[in-house]
């Protein structure tokens, strides 16, 4: 299943049909720093994939790439696969205001935009779509609770909930674990393993790499350009990781 | 004469009086929820700088047609946009921050408004336009003000939810659509309008007053942000009526007498409001140490 | 005896010559300086426009005035240039009301360093006196009045500065201010006497004028609402009963019990007409003639000239204008 394997990821010619996001020696930076170098491969449909690296590593950026908030300074990225256009997506956290007076049921529900838009109502259909939502991640009762008294993993689990609300059908996560509890972590995780199940695409930013190794199948080790990708097992090598902490080091300025 | 008779009958034997009400209560309508969204993006002293910023386009108006309402409401309008729009382009096209390139702007337009009016000598009329006759409201005034007010909460209800996410979430909003920053434009703009109105009846010294002293009490009282909107927009029109009857019976100047009116609800909202308030506050601290100290009892 | 030696002995005939000489070019020194003196106007700084407007009458052709406090401009709440210092330096005379009108110019004259002649113009005055409760008035001898007396802001008690709006007044500034200039400049001073005469004529001529014209108006409708309580030397004068809205400062803002009280006070007393000055805000009175149904009596002039081309641009033009509304607003309301 992988498409690469080693230091550097091969260049296909033709990808496999099955291909929700492609990537054709990208490039990715603003201003004057290159963050992600030449990069190319794909991200089946289906895959679970984790995407690790050091710091500064362009991990995010690479996200952020795919998701189209950043143009590509070179090369292509073509994305498949969903029906009403991009991926979900859930940024690094601390980009929202958290003492914003909102409940934490109209905060969740934000994750309708692209059904419900800015005027039209929500349907009794949205509505149960979201209570379901709420109950998945373990937040059933804290519809009425302003968002302000969550603590970080109660917010993590409402941020996950808008994000499924999306009804993807490839979602995209940056970092969500970072700034939360164990067992927050292991009721997302299990979350995540279940979407994988519904075959959605689903690729992670994580640190974590215990983790990755027990439940993820797919890795892509980044330091600023591909280092490896394909099955976690041939990526996480001691050899790869120590090239990875190599190549960001020189980079990280 | 009864004390209920004390409340209403000054509004019922004078119409200066009524249409005072009108005119204030028209602007607190529109001007509380304004207030809560500034509050709410941190942009609390942005309403008195864009304030300060229409002053050169409201003298400009007036140096052209005199007193004419049109003429200055335009004036207004005209340097109230030309100052947000130059600000948040410089935002984001130069590293500074939005704050300060206001802060820059709405200097310079001040600067050049206070020259304007100093060209004219020390025109009475001028003044009396920036300090406002809320006891004299034409029915032009009076008209533009309601205008004014119905379209802002028209326009605020339609952008409520790209609004609310602009302010609370903008990457996301980002990610889901492209209205940020027309929302944050159109924001802008009904700020703008708002002020411009509001001159007529409070002048440009108070009538940020009217904006943000009633915001900022409903914060210690709602949990909601459209609670909280729906609150200050009340305590505004609150704060018109007693301050009026204040003015009417303790002989005030009748636009300090309404910012004040607002501002002894805010320092009451800060004591006992229940959200944060003081009272609240100390309270649970209260409780909490009781707490704390029966926790040896049960070992 | 020295005179004869002076006329006979050859060096003295040199001597001679030369005391000649100097005697000659002194006489044509003294010429020619004399000329300079009667050709070069006599700078004088007027407080304020209808001030400067019976100096220029006043000096003619030998004075060059300059006013502080032009057409259209607030007396009470201005501020002085260096531009006005500059002037005042420069003059030889300055031509002020005093009063207490303009609180601003002992610090202007101090600063400027002038060491002309100073004119009180409202010198011999008899004073009214400001009790804003009762809003009567009391009368008193000024002795001295000095400029700057108190504060700028009348509200308690104070002395009613306008006192020119009573063409009496008018005359006897013209005496003071004649009788100043010629303090300034002695040569000219017949010239300012005999233009003061005739300027002195005309407001006599004016103030019958006026005194005939609202004679016809019966006593019950001699009531009007002002918004400035300046012509109050007006309405004594000429029997006329004006009630000022918001006190003598046109910058105080008006609580809702004022505004109130006019009203009532409108619609109690009957007045005839609502009347607002160049200088306050037009749209409460609009507001109180409204409410009590009176008759908008249009702009009177109370501290400053209009402009120049319109008929208030004199001090004559001034009174004249005002008396004219005044005669035609409380016409039509005894006629209603």
């Amino acid at each position: 299943m992988g498409a690469g394997v080693g230091v550097m990821a091969a260049r296909p010619d033709t990808y496999s049909p099955a291909a929700v996001i492609e990537l054709e020696e990208v490039s990715l930076g603003w201003r004057d720093k290159v963050a992600v170098r030449d990069l190319s491969g794909c991200f089946e449909k289906g895959s679970l994939t984790a995407v690790v690296g050091p710091n500064g590593a362009g991990k995010s950026t690479l996200l952020r790439g795919i998701m189209g908030l950043v143009s590509p300074l070179a090369g292509r990225i073509r994305v498949t696969g969903e029906s009403d256009g991009t991926p979900a997506f859930m940024p690094q956290q601390g980009g929202f205001d958290r003492s914003f007076p909102v409940s934490t049921r109209d905060f969740v529900a934000m994750g309708a935009w692209r059904r419900v838009g800015p005027w039209r109502a929500f349907s009794s259909a949205e509505r149960q779509r979201l209570d379901e939502a709420m109950q998945a991640v373990g937040l059933g009762d804290f519809g009425r609770r302003p968002l302000s008294t969550l603590s970080g993993g109660q917010l993590q689990r409402a941020l996950f909930a808008r994000l499924m609300l999306h009804d993807a059908d490839t979602y995209m996560l940056d970092e969500p674990f970072s700034a939360v509890d164990r067992a927050t972590t292991e009721d997302l995780m299990d979350l995540v393993l279940e979407w994988n199940r519904c075959n959605k695409t689903v690729v992670v930013v994580l640190h974590d790499l215990e983790l990755v190794r027990r439940c993820f199948p797919q890795t892509l080790l980044l330091a600023g350009q591909c280092v490896a990708w394909g099955s976690t097992d041939e990526v996480l090598t001691p050899e790869n990781l120590h090239l990875a902490r190599h190549l960001c080091a020189g980079d990280y300025l | 004469m009864n004390s209920i008779e004390l409340l209403y009958l000054p509004f019922v034997e004078f119409g200066f009086m009524r249409r005072a009400l009108v005119g204030a209560v028209a602007l607190a309508l529109a001007a509380g929820p304004l207030g809560v969204f500034l509050i709410l993006r941190r942009m609390s002293l942005m309403g008195d700088a864009m304030a300060h910023a229409i002053l050169p386009g409201v003298a400009v108006g007036f140096l052209t047609a005199g007193l004419s309402l049109t003429a200055m409401t335009i004036g207004g309008m005209i340097t109230g946009v030309i100052v947000a729009l130059l600000a948040a382009a410089v935002a984001r096209l130069t590293p500074q921050r939005e704050d300060a390139s206001f802060a820059a702007f709405y200097l310079v337009s001040l600067g050049v408004g206070v020259l304007l009016i100093s060209l004219r000598g020390s025109n009475m009329e001028l003044l009396h336009v920036l300090f406002g006759t809320v006891l004299g409201m034409s029915d032009a005034a009076l008209l533009l003000v309601a205008a004014t007010s119905s379209i802002t909460l028209l326009v605020l209800a339609l952008i409520f939810r790209p609004l609310v996410l602009e302010c609370m979430d903008p990457l996301f909003l980002r990610s889901e659509s492209r209205m940020g920053p027309v929302v944050h434009v159109v924001f802008l703009l009904l700020l703008v309008m708002t002020l411009v109105a509001g001159f007529q009846v409070l002048g440009t010294l108070m009538v940020v007053g009217i904006m943000m002293l009633p915001a900022a009490a409903a914060r210690f009282w709602a949990v909601t942000a459209i609670g909280q909107m729906a609150l200050a927009a009340l305590v505004g029109a609150f704060a018109s009526f007693s301050g009026l009857l204040l003015s009417y019976y303790a002989n005030l100047p009748a636009s300090p007498a309404i910012i004040l009116a607002a501002g002894i609800v805010y320092f009451l909202s800060v004591t006992f409001g229940r959200q944060g308030g003081l009272w609240q506050v100390a309270k649970q601290a209260r409780a909490r140490s009781l707490r704390l100290s029966r926790i040896p009892e049960r070992n | 005896m020295p005179y004869h030696k002076f006329y006979t002995s050859f060096p003295h005939r040199a001597r001679r010559r030369r005391l000649l000489g100097m005697a000659g070019g002194a006489l044509v020194l003294g010429a020619w300086s004399a000329r300079a003196v009667s050709r070069d106007p006599l700078p004088v700084v007027a407080s304020f426009s209808i001030l400067g407007d019976m100096v220029r009458e006043i000096g003619g052709e030998r004075v060059t005035v300059t006013t502080i406090v032009g057409r259209n401009s607030d007396v009470h709440s201005f501020e002085p240039t260096p531009g006005d210092a500059k002037a005042l330096q420069q003059a030889k005379a300055l031509v002020l009301n005093g009063l207490g009108f303009e609180a601003w110019l002992p610090r202007l004259v101090e600063a400027s360093g002038f060491n002309g002649v100073s004119v009180t113009a409202s010198e011999g005055v008899v004073v009214r006196q400001l009790n804003p409760e009762t809003g009567e008035a009391t009368h008193t001898e000024s002795k001295h009045a000095e400029a700057g007396h108190g504060d700028h802001d009348h509200t308690h008690g104070d002395v009613d500065p306008h006192a020119w709006q009573d063409l009496a007044n008018g005359m006897l500034y013209a005496r003071n201010i004649a009788a100043g200039l010629a303090r300034a400049d002695p040569r000219n001073a017949s010239y300012y006497e005999s233009r003061a005469s005739g300027y002195i004529a005309r407001m006599k001529a004016l103030d019958n004028e006026v005194r005939s014209a609202l004679a016809a108006i019966p006593p019950e409708h001699r009531r009007v609402i002002s918004s400035h309580d300046a012509f109050g030397y007006f309405g004594d004068a000429y029997g006329i009963e004006f009630i000022p809205v918001a006190g003598l400062s046109s910058q105080a803002e008006p609580s809702a019990r004022d505004v109130a009280r006019i009203i009532q006070l409108a619609r109690e007393k009957r007045v005839s007409g609502v009347f607002i000055e160049n200088m306050s805000n037009p749209a409460l009175a609009q507001q109180v003639a409204r409410e009590s149904d009176v008759l908008m009596g249009g702009t009177l002039y109370s501290d400053a000239l209009g402009p120049a081309d319109q008929p208030a641009s004199t001090y004559l033009g001034m009174v004249s204008w005002n008396a004219g509304r005044l005669v035609y607003v409380l016409k039509q309301s005894a006629q209603k």
